[in-house]
């Protein structure tokens, strides 16, 4: 155990070494306090969605939702949290999507019904037509969710809108804007903040060639799972309810890239195959979309 | 003068209402529906037990019913033999739920419409989180930037409770609940395996199993908010109700009311609820009888057959389609328009006779605002009406806990036949939820479901008939005609959600 003069001393040499003027320049610029005037302000938009990634990000520990709705995201509108409303929050997204109000990062969550906007309205304007004009205002944009990102469950093969994510309906109006896509149905918060985070006080995140942050989305939720030792061990879960690896089942964690299995859910209470749950896959961008592609492997009858 | 509501914010998903304002009165509403997805399709040929993930995406809000309503339909349709633990596991994930959902709802989607939110400009206080909201509303009103302590204010002009210390309490328990919802769902995570969209529910129980210390943590986050709905929620709704006792009047929709009944009390299919179902018109209540519901959609955005039976729904949109207004089909029991959510529960329940506590505690509060039981119709009834469910379930999945046999099975299992085909029926928070399965080789044939708002936000029926909440709206007194804050109240009381309403 350290004294208190042994725990000065180290403390010391600890920030000599790490000391804020041997810092990039912008990651010591971060950690100065933040000037909330020259933050981008977020606009965040409903497309096809369920709202689950909503309700997901008010799950959020550290910082608390409430801190990264005032402090951190300044957060202009929201559907689910503002108190404006009709034609006095019509008016709010129009300025900022038309540019006078200021930078902003927008955020959608939901898809985005290409082949028939209509399917998507928001008072009285389609949200396509919204997210056309944002495209040329917005500082930057951010998917949150499976659905903003690839299409996810309104984008599942069979479906009537034609639904899709943002990249690809950026893509097909032949606009060339850089889209951070946090996968999930629903996103850990987390995942969602913490890119907020960096967005605003650092810039844009590193991300992977599929657009989502590497700080979440580098390894498959298989490598980092609590249960590799079973796999390594052909421990396999035989049915529904077993415990060990839950390959034999449909796991879909070898496909999927996410950090539910070192970061869990619900303030770290749990995640999927804590509870014997084999994983969907719902943070891939495969995410639901083929009929044939059962979740489980069960059993049926005759 | 014809003006919108939309988009109405403080609720789930894309609503617009078109009203028409005469003399500053509501003379007609017509509640639009904005969204379309189409998962009854999308649903179709796939394999059966992706139904309970996939329809919990129709509502990221209140995604467990739906996992619930779909295991039932299935438990239906495989014959599945439930083992005890397996259905109070069920319980334990719904009632959590609940308890999340009523506190999001009063405080964050419906408080702002009351409490005064520049009263913490005047705190006196040294309460550190008030302290910190004072500074940053200060802090942003001096800023000069556009839209100053968004998303709290702008707010609709109206009048708001005047008196400060139930505003600084009711803002100080709109921040303490942001924290005990996420406590109630770390509960329901506990056996559900995350919240939202659960993976670990299917027919028959859950993959988690029951282990002590599980069941432990879970009572012991439930504890919490049982006290938080006790001593804060309910003399908040207390308080907001005396400062506002016309809402005892206002918004009182015009049809019967409808509940399919909450949490089983035994694992089979047929057992009682601790909420029970029924159709509650004319003062009698009767049983519910799945047949006697049919989805029209004259006013509604489809092409296909209007009046059809649920076994029988079809779905092609339309989206031009010239007499339709809505994504929302109207759903209608034998050709009669109803109200669910809460206070059909409440209400349908309470004229059974069905809950000892329900009734002690509908007829305490109707003496305390002396009101009548029927008068549960209208704003501030329905907001009751959930406070109540909640002071109800919190108690059940309590004790629910003591029923659990640890290591005994917690699901069954599953043999997926052929065909076959189930009705699976239970209350979302927002009412009545019903889901049908039908199976062909294996495969979803046929996937319906009639979900809670789709009944309160329907638009017209074929005859012309408004639906539950248009008729709530329709002959409102609004101050603003431009804004309406008595037209939101309304809407809010109902706590719609859209995305469920269309799916």
């Amino acid at each position: 155990m350290l004294d208190r003069r042994e725990f000065v001393k180290l403390a010391a040499g600890l920030s000599a070494a790490f000391g804020v003027g041997s810092l990039p320049e912008p990651v010591a610029a971060a950690l100065k306090k933040i000037d909330p005037a020259a933050i981008p302000r977020l606009l965040y938009l409903q497309g096809q969605s369920c709202t689950g990634c909503s309700i997901s990000l008010l799950q959020a520990e550290s910082p608390s939702p409430l801190t990264m709705i005032t402090d951190y995201s300044q957060l202009a509108f929201h559907t689910d949290l503002s108190a404006t409303s009709g034609r006095q929050s019509i008016e709010l997204i129009e300025k900022f999507i038309s540019g006078q109000a200021g930078p902003y990062i927008l955020a959608l969550e939901g898809a985005i019904p290409y082949a028939m906007p209509e399917a998507c309205v928001i008072g009285r304007t389609p949200l396509a037509d919204y997210l056309k004009q944002a495209a040329a205002t917005m500082t930057a944009a951010v998917a949150i969710g499976s659905c903003a990102c690839d299409g996810g469950i309104p984008g599942a093969e069979g479906n009537l809108t034609g639904a899709v994510g943002l990249r690809e309906f950026f893509a097909r109006n032949k606009i060339d804007k850089t889209v951070v896509s946090i996968r999930g149905c629903s996103v850990h918060p987390d995942w969602v903040w913490h890119t907020i985070v960096h967005l605003v006080k650092i810039g844009l995140p590193e991300l992977t060639e599929a657009g989502s942050p590497s700080r979440f989305f580098a390894r498959s939720i298989h490598e980092t799972c609590s249960r590799y030792h079973d796999f390594q061990q052909e421990i396999f879960a035989e049915k529904l309810g077993d415990k060990g690896c839950l390959f034999k089942l449909g796991c879909l964690g070898p496909q999927t890239l996410a950090d539910c299995a070192s970061r869990w859910w619900n303030g770290g209470q749990t995640y999927c195959i804590d509870t014997n749950a084999p994983c969907i896959g719902c943070a891939s961008p495969l995410f639901a979309r083929a009929k044939n592609m059962p979740f489980y492997r069960t059993n049926r009858l005759g | 003068m014809k003006i919108d509501l939309g988009p109405v914010t403080r609720l789930e998903g894309h609503l617009n209402v078109e009203t028409t304002i005469s003399n500053n009165v509501v003379e007609d509403a017509r509640c639009v529906g904005d969204m379309f997805r189409g998962f009854e399709i999308i649903l179709r040929g796939r394999d059966p037990l992706d139904a309970q993930q996939i329809t919990q995406r129709i509502c990221g809000v209140c995604p467990y019913a739906h996992a619930i309503a779909s295991s039932y339909a299935q438990e239906s349709a495989y014959h599945l033999k439930v083992p005890a633990n397996g259905r109070i596991l069920h319980n334990l994930i719904q009632g959590a739920n609940h308890l999340y959902d009523y506190l999001l709802h009063f405080y964050q989607l419906s408080a702002l419409d009351f409490v005064d939110i520049t009263a913490v400009l005047h705190y006196k206080g040294a309460d550190h989180d008030l302290v910190k909201v004072k500074e940053w509303v200060k802090a942003e009103m001096a800023s000069g930037k556009p839209y100053p302590a968004a998303p709290f204010l702008p707010r609709l002009s109206g009048r708001y409770v005047d008196d400060a210390e139930v505003n600084i309490g009711a803002l100080k328990h709109y921040l303490e609940a942001m924290e005990l919802q996420k406590k109630a769902n770390r509960a329901s995570a506990i056996f559900g395996g995350k919240f939202p969209h659960a993976t670990a529910i299917f027919p028959g129980g859950c993959t988690q199993n029951a282990e002590i210390d599980l069941i432990v943590s879970y009572q012991s986050l439930i504890v919490e908010v049982r006290d938080f709905i006790h001593r804060k929620y309910i003399p908040d709704l207390v308080a907001v109700a005396g400062a506002f006792p016309e809402y005892w009047e206002i918004g009182r929709s015009k049809g019967d009311f409808m509940s399919f009944g909450l949490l089983p009390l035994e694992p089979g299919p047929d057992s009682r609820r601790l909420f029970a179902p029924g159709i509650l018109a004319d003062g009698k209540v009767a049983p519910v009888d799945f047949s006697a519901i049919t989805e029209e959609v004259k006013y509604a955005r489809y092409s296909s057959p209007s009046g059809l039976h649920i076994r029988d729904g079809e779905l092609v949109p339309e989206p031009g389609k010239a007499s339709a207004y809505s994504w929302v089909k109207a759903p209608r029991y034998n050709g009669r328009m109803v109200e669910v959510g809460a206070a059909a529960r409440v209400l349908v329940d309470y004229h059974q006779g069905n809950n000892e506590q329900v009734k002690k505690l509908v007829d305490h509060f109707a003496g305390v605002a002396n009101i009548t039981p029927d008068m549960l119709n209208s704003v501030l009834g329905r907001h009751l009406s959930r406070a109540i469910c909640a002071a109800v379930i919190a108690d059940f999945v309590l004790a629910e806990c003591e029923r659990i046999e640890p290591g005994k099975p917690c699901g069954a299992e599953i043999m997926i036949p052929a065909g076959g085909e189930g009705y699976g029926a239970t209350e979302a928070s927002r009412g009545a939820l019903l889901h049908y399965i039908r199976l062909q080789d294996h495969k979803i044939e046929k996937y319906e479901c009639v979900v809670p708002t789709t009944w309160n936000c329907s638009p017209r029926d074929d005859k012309g008939n408004p639906g539950a909440l248009e008729s709530a709206l329709i002959g409102t007194r609004v101050e603003n005609p431009e804004e309406q804050i008595e037209s939101v109240r309304i809407v809010h009381s109902f706590d719609p959600c859209l995305a469920c309403a269309v799916h």
